[in-house]
């Protein structure tokens, strides 16, 4: 059932992909850096925020002029700086969402990456609360009707007597000091917990990107830019409290669930908030993923050399003291709770090299499901099947173009991530004559399943990472089909076609 | 080309952005509508009387616990209703808050109705009876979109309508 979900999830996401893959080359698809993307988009609103805290003014009547004082008189800037806090708040929750929604049909949220998605719930909740905050600042008639309805859902919990939506229903029971309170919640105590709260988030995580390419940045920055002036974000009227407000331009990226308030009731909007986020929570084990065997650590053939630890993009493989008596000082271990069987510490294993002659392939650390030894026997198995130009295709396991590489008669050799293909695995295939080229057909677009397969490979082969591919192989014989020329093609056939013609003389 | 696609996407990642912020415009209050927000917390009166305690009565008490009184804690429910003319708006019965009911009842009710002249009436009984311990009544115009704030003064223990 979940795994239907998935696959329905993957079409609709794939349909937004094509578009994005035509604008965009695949280091620089927004869609590759979503969570990147959120994180500077929290830049600009913090960044455009100290602006607009210089002229804040915390106090009934203060607040909203200061903020109109910034939107009319110093449109220029203060203006431009309102609009872009306003407009990289909204898009961040756009990002936010096409996080959760990505991570979530690319079953990227179960096993070891519970954490990522668990710690995520209250980040979403910390975000929507300070921007809820904001709107309350600027102390307008949307902000009236702000104040109000959150107070109606404060006061539904039951540790409340007074009602606190009674302090918004009156000029004269309103006080500067609220204005005090909200903004030191909206300025300094949520920001603290954002913070906090993506630290958490990534904790886990070797490596973690928190900034996307700069071209991207550049491009985004210059469409709220842009939007900032041609459409910049403007106050209702001054609020008035013996006046209840009409018609309002509600931000539906944050105030979304408000009018349901009016709808349903205060009760049942909690029951939905907190409903829906209990089932985000609890997604991960439901049902709980069938977990893989973790990457197996062979003593025999370990040298400490600390690549599978430089590599692994889940923090999953660390070095200890050595245990066997040989003189390395140490040896990888394999945290079974972390690993997610991706394979990458395989593929970065200088002693997982199929020429191997003697002894069984037996690498330092392995996956006991898909071992080195496999592989090696695929690629011969593969190589056996004679066409003119002959190519072998290496595919990742989650990589929906596989079965239509299958279908159009070509036989894959099955990696779990394309991280886990040692360069010396090419090297055997087109040195020994398995092969006259090599495909691989990574995760779409290069967004790995994995995190860094995709990269690590690039880097390999490019001979700019351990373990690096040999000088003597020819490189136009290997193609990444995640990369250009072959990423022009609309699918896995025509790049494999595309490439066999390119191998003929 | 790839040039132009990116700058489209941008372009559609802004306008969506820009027009999700602010459209589409929501209702909160038709133009012939106004709001009474009945708001107030009160203390019913407690259900029970003080009562001095006999001296036989303390003397069964440790030391430190001889007070001359006994004041059971229970207070009454809060009984309010509000009216337009012969309308209910609302009514209910406000149980005081705390594990021994011993706090206050509090009510925060958010009414709609249409704007024009409204002969209100607002009554409520924290004794426990049968009648209205406190009253009010007032006729009042309100304008499309006014709100009108209906409070219990409990240093005064009298209505407040503003």
């Amino acid at each position: 059932m979940i795994a239907k979900v998935h696959r329905l999830g993957r079409t609709l996401f794939g349909a937004l992909r094509v578009p994005m893959a035509r604008a965009f080359a695949s280091a620089e698809n927004p869609l590759n850096h979503i969570g990147a993307l959120t994180v500077f988009f929290l830049w600009i609103v913090l960044v455009s925020g100290i602006w607009l805290l210089l002229f804040f003014r915390t106090s009934v009547s203060g607040a909203f002029e200061s903020v109109e004082y910034l939107t009319r008189e110093q449109w220029y800037l203060g203006g431009i700086m309102r609009s872009l806090h306003r407009y990289a708040s909204d898009a961040a929750i756009v990002t936010i969402f096409l996080h959760m929604v990505k991570e979530f049909v690319f079953n990227r949220y179960r096993g070891p990456r519970w954490y990522s998605w668990v710690t995520g719930v209250p980040l979403v909740w910390i975000v929507f609360i300070l921007g809820i905050t904001g709107y309350w600042l600027v102390w307008d008639e949307l902000a009236q009707y702000v104040a109000i309805n959150s107070a109606e859902l404060i006061d539904r919990i039951p540790i409340f007597t007074d009602s606190m939506a009674g302090n918004f229903l009156s000029d004269e029971l309103l006080s500067d000091r609220f204005f005090t309170l909200m903004a030191f919640l909206h300025l300094i105590g949520l920001p603290i917990f954002i913070v906090f709260g993506i630290w958490m988030h990534i904790f886990r995580l070797t490596g973690p990107r928190i900034n996307p390419p700069r071209r991207m940045m550049a491009g985004t920055l210059l469409a709220m830019l842009i939007l900032s002036a041609v459409y910049p974000a403007a106050s209702h009227e001054q609020a008035n409290l013996a006046m209840a407000p009409e018609v309002l331009r509600l931000d539906w990226f944050y105030l979304h669930v408000y009018p349901l308030i009016r709808i349903w009731s205060p009760g049942w909007v909690w029951v939905l908030l907190v409903g829906v986020s209990s089932i985000i929570v609890i997604m991960p084990w439901a049902p709980r993923q069938k977990k893989e065997p973790p990457a197996l650590v062979t003593l025999d053939y370990c040298n400490g050399c600390e690549r599978c630890v430089d590599d692994c993009p889940f923090g999953a493989v660390e070095m200890v003291a050595r245990t066997d008596g040989t003189n390395y000082s140490h040896q990888a271990s394999v945290d079974p709770d972390l690993c997610v069987s991706c394979g990458i510490c395989v593929g970065a294993c200088p002693t997982a090299t199929p020429f191997r002659s003697q002894g069984a392939l037996l690498p330092g650390i392995d996956l006991p499901d898909r071992s080195a030894a496999k592989l090696r026997d695929d690629i011969i198995a593969a190589g056996a099947e004679k066409s003119s130009p002959h190519v072998i295709v290496f595919g990742c396991r989650d990589d929906a173009q596989l079965k239509a590489i299958e279908k159009a008669g070509h036989r894959v050799v099955q990696v779990n991530c394309m991280g886990q293909l040692p360069p010396s695995y090419i090297d055997f295939a087109l040195s020994r004559g398995h092969a006259d080229g090599v495909m691989l057909l990574g995760c779409q677009d290069g967004d790995c399943s994995y995190r860094f397969g995709a990269e690590w490979t690039e880097q390999r082969i490019a001979r700019q990472r351990d373990p690096m591919l040999r000088g003597r192989v020819d490189v136009s014989r290997v193609a990444l089909g995640w990369q250009a020329p072959w990423a022009d093609n609309a699918n896995a056939v025509q790049k494999f076609d595309a490439f066999v013609e390119s191998l003929k003389p | 080309m790839k040039r132009v696609a990116e700058i489209a996407m941008y372009t559609a990642f802004a306008a969506f952005v820009g027009l999700l912020s602010v459209w589409p415009p929501y209702t909160n209050l038709d133009d012939d509508r106004a709001i009474i927000s009945l708001v107030f917390s009160h203390a019913g009166k407690r259900v029970s009387e003080c009562r001095q305690l006999t001296q036989e009565e303390l003397n069964e008490l440790p030391p430190n616990m001889r007070t001359m009184n006994d004041c059971p804690r229970e207070r009454h429910p809060v009984r309010v209703e509000l009216r337009s003319g012969t309308e209910i708006l609302y009514e209910a019965t406000l149980l005081p808050s705390g594990i021994w009911a011993d706090g206050k009842a509090s009510i925060y009710r958010r009414i709609e109705v249409p704007s024009g002249t409204h002969k209100l009436f607002v009554g409520m009984n924290d004794s426990g009876g049968a009648d209205f311990d406190y009253e009010k009544s007032l006729t009042m115009d309100l304008a499309p979109r006014r709100n009108l704030l209906v409070q219990f003064d409990g240093q005064t223990s009298e209505f407040l309508i503003r």
